[in-house]
């Protein structure tokens, strides 16, 4: 682990990409602290200071009702990264267990498990997404939902395809030869050799699920009002496009960065794990 | 002498292709209790199907498998995974890489109770340096010891469970040679020591001349010749026997003589 | 007399790692006359496989390593020669026999196409059928009685011995002057080894090729080489014709080498030393041997 950050500050791109994500991680985590105007995150009106573009102290200008910008991304920050990191506590466990289950112990229970995984990838992301947010209510938790349930399936796939390749080592058949459990030899044995690789996809899947969420959200149906969030930011702000520039720049900008962060860590991860599937 | 494994009319076949190929063919031998027996064929000869057995890693198609008098189920239960190990060829792929040495030496203890808990560390450094390494080994990664260090790591797992059967399947054939001298002589140590049974599966008949007591020759799933090492090697009966012997690569005039002398009997 | 076919002086390569340098060759010297035989035999990491990437151009590419010394090629230093003249050289004038022929065939070519591109190397204007007839006639040459069959053949459809067979006789259809052998065989069945250990023999002696023969196991070496350099962690430690090598090993670590392999007339499984210390003792150069070989 330690080696690891060590090697990550070696290489400029991974280097960024650690400023970037730290620097988000802690504006997210002391949003109250940092940000000139923590109350308007909430419903607040100013109508003496509103679409302004940026002056001090509304370092990115101000949005429709007068709301300080750059609070809002900075609090959008942590609801996005709460998101990300709840969709993904949730979907990797589960997408983790059935790939190992279906990779190691074969049979029916591999076809049935793959099958159902397979007619989960055959959906559209955002179509699946958009389905569960439309019979659901759309708030914070059936975003999460619904983003859970499209992403466990690339962790089945990922962590199948590694079990496959595994069961197939010597280390395995040692074990089985001595009589360990098929439950220790898929947590035990297995699942520590996989764990590069669902590392590696978990960071650079931190961007993405940022950035899906976000769309969720630029389609209305994703986090509500009054609750910021990127996307509706950009969704709301691009009705005034060129003229309230800054009502949708600072917001993309702000997706782009925390994207791009997760993956130049993602990508440096990836090569000294060397966990590539 | 008493059989400490049978097999009786065993044969496997294999679904390749939706045709069923025969990989062992009626094959019946006995190995004794502290002999070792080799097992000696060339690929497709059926030796690794007779390895995976033994094991029970597959059943058999026809015949019976006996362990000390007694057929073993397709099952098997705890104890006869413990009295049935296996070394493997391939030291870099038999130890997990994400586990201690320690670590995979501890798994046959705990599957098996060996011991009571507290004391399990302190057997696994006996285990260690029963096969020549330090007990702190046990902290380290597979990847920081050489292929001979691995191999004496895979030995003592398969010994930590107090096996009486050892699998030997090709176990020096990835080594250089002179850590394979140094891996077989150890393998000769403990099965003194333990009073423990090979079967010492391998192609390489220079090996097989120094280590085995009995040598049963394979080819393409039958049983063609069995006997001591001695008469095998001085009166091959069969003709496959003789090509084999006089294959080997020698590094004596001795023993090139040797082998003129077993490929003249032919005529 | 003519320059032998190869001649390597003072060689070093060296690995740039984020640690520091890797030295892998301490300065190694050796030369291979015309038509002659030699091994090349060591342990795994003692060198002897990159010695023969290094003759054929392929460590070169890598940024981390660092060679020095020449290399010699019937006379003419490999290291003037223009990257794309020394490009060329590969598959025509010296070639290249793998431990794995299947793997080193393309799955998913059949044989005949990769032949034809190896006789095009040589003549880049072969026509399809007298590629296909020189490619009857060389795989005749290895023993290959259905050649017509084997050439539409995959490379997965064929037994590893018959891929070997195949592989040796693409190395050697252009009449390379210098075969560069690293494990031939050692995937394959006794047996079969040593069929196309012979074959190979048989073959490089009617063409007068000079072999480069890389080896760990001394007793295919005492089978097929003229003359053997042993090699340690990156040294040669002894040099001999093979009849004095076998009969009378002079260095520490060669006798130890020898003494550990078990004998097939019985006797014990060899007692080795843990002690390695004569192992690096200096180079010993049996009587014949090259005067520049014996200094370095």
């Amino acid at each position: 682990m330690k080696k690891t950050l060590l090697i990550l500050t070696r290489n400029p791109l991974s280097l960024l990409g650690l400023i970037l994500v730290t620097i988000i991680v802690l504006a997210a985590v002391f949003a109250d602290f940092i940000t000139p105007f923590p109350e308007h995150v909430g419903a607040v009106v100013d109508f003496t200071n509103f679409n302004q573009p940026p002056h001090w102290p509304n370092i990115f200008g101000t949005d429709l009702v007068g709301r300080d910008l750059f609070t809002r991304v900075v609090y959008a920050y942590r609801v996005s990264l709460i998101l990300a990191a709840v969709v993904l506590i949730i979907a990797v466990p589960i997408g983790v267990a059935i790939g190992l289950a279906a990779g190691y112990l074969g049979g029916w229970t591999e076809y049935v498990l793959m099958r159902i995984t397979d007619i989960f990838l055959s959906i559209p992301p955002l179509v699946l997404a958009m389905s569960i947010m439309g019979l659901l209510e759309p708030t914070l938790t059936n975003g999460m939902i619904a983003v859970t349930a499209m992403w466990w399936p690339w962790y089945t796939r990922l962590v199948y395809s590694i079990t496959r390749s595994e069961r197939e080592e010597g280390y395995v058949l040692a074990a089985e030869v001595i009589g360990a459990s098929k439950l220790h030899i898929m947590f035990r044995e297995i699942l520590p050799n996989c764990v590069p690789s669902i590392v590696t996809k978990m960071t650079l899947d931190f961007g993405f699920v940022i950035l899906i969420a976000s769309s969720l959200s630029f389609l209305g149906l994703g986090v509500q009002p009054p609750t910021p969030d990127l996307g509706s930011m950009v969704a709301d702000g691009a009705k005034y496009l060129p003229d309230s520039w800054w009502l949708t720049v600072f917001p993309g900008l702000a997706i782009l960065i925390a994207v791009f962060g997760f993956n130049l860590i993602g990508d440096a991860l990836r090569e000294i794990l060397g966990g590539d599937q | 002498m008493s059989a400490i494994l049978e097999l009786n009319g065993v044969s496997k076949e294999f679904a390749v292709n939706g045709r069923r190929t025969k990989a062992v063919d009626n094959v019946s031998f006995a190995v004794e209790k502290g002999e070792c027996l080799a097992i000696v064929g060339e690929s497709g000869s059926g030796k690794s199907t007779i390895a995976n057995m033994i094991l029970g890693i597959y059943g058999t198609t026809a015949g019976t498998i006996a362990f000390a008098g007694e057929p073993l189920p397709e099952r098997r239960e705890k104890r006869h995974r413990r009295a049935i190990q296996l070394v493997q060829q391939n030291p870099l792929s038999s130890l997990n890489p994400r586990r201690t040495v320690g670590a995979s030496l501890r798994l046959a203890l705990d599957v098996h109770e060996i011991g009571p808990k507290a004391e399990r560390a302190a057997r696994i450094g006996a285990l260690l340096q029963e096969v020549g390494l330090e007990p702190d080994y046990a902290r380290r990664s597979p990847a920081a010891l050489s292929g001979g260090q691995r191999q004496r790591v895979a030995i003592a797992r398969a010994l930590a469970c107090e096996s009486e059967l050892v699998v030997l399947d090709e176990p020096t054939s990835a080594l250089d040679v002179l850590v394979q001298a140094r891996v077989l002589r150890l393998l000769a140590e403990l099965k003194a020591k333990r009073g423990l049974t090979y079967v010492f599966i391998t192609h390489d008949l220079s090996v097989v001349r120094n280590i085995a007591d009995r040598v049963a020759v394979f080819e393409r799933g039958r049983l063609i010749e069995i006997g001591t090492t001695e008469a095998l090697f001085s009166s091959p009966t069969q003709d496959y026997t003789r090509r084999l012997i006089s294959a080997v690569p020698v590094v004596s005039d001795e023993e090139a003589a040797m082998r003129q002398h077993i490929m003249g009997d032919q005529a | 007399m003519s320059a032998p076919t190869l001649k390597i002086e003072n060689l070093k390569l060296g690995f740039k790692l984020w640690s520091g340098m890797v030295e892998v060759l301490h300065g190694i010297s050796l030369h291979i006359g015309k038509g002659e035989r030699v091994a090349l035999v060591g342990e795994s990491g003692s060198g002897k496989s990159v010695t023969a990437r290094i003759v054929l151009g392929m460590l070169q590419e890598i940024s981390t390593a660092r060679i020095s010394g020449s290399l010699n090629f019937e006379g003419i230093d490999l290291d003037k020669l223009k990257p794309r003249d020394r490009h060329h050289l590969r598959g025509t004038r010296m070639s290249m026999i793998f431990q794995d022929p299947t793997s080193s065939l393309n799955p998913v070519y059949p044989i005949f196409t990769q032949f034809r591109e190896v006789l095009a190397r040589a003549n880049p204007a072969i026509g399809e059928a007298e590629a296909r007839m020189k490619a009857i006639a060389a795989l005749a040459d290895v023993s290959i009685n259905e050649p017509e069959r084997v050439l539409d053949s995959y490379a997965f459809q064929l037994s590893g011995g018959m891929n070997q067979r195949v592989m040796i006789a693409m190395a050697l259809a252009n009449n390379p002057s210098l075969l560069l052998a690293d494990e031939p065989g050692t995937a394959l069945d006794v047996t079969v080894q040593a069929q196309t250990l012979k074959l190979m023999s048989d073959l490089v002696e009617q063409h007068g090729t000079s072999v480069l023969f890389i080896s760990h196991n001394l007793g295919v070496v005492r089978e097929f080489a003229d003359r053997v350099y042993v090699i340690y962690k990156g040294r040669i430690v002894e040099q001999a014709t093979t009849k004095q090598l076998f009969s009378d090993p002079q260095h520490p670590y060669t006798r130890a080498l020898l003494s550990a392999v078990p004998r097939i007339t019985g006797g014990g499984i060899p007692d080795i030393a843990e002690d390695t210390a004569g192992f690096l003792d200096p180079l010993i150069a049996h009587p014949g041997a090259s005067e520049k070989e014996r200094l370095a």
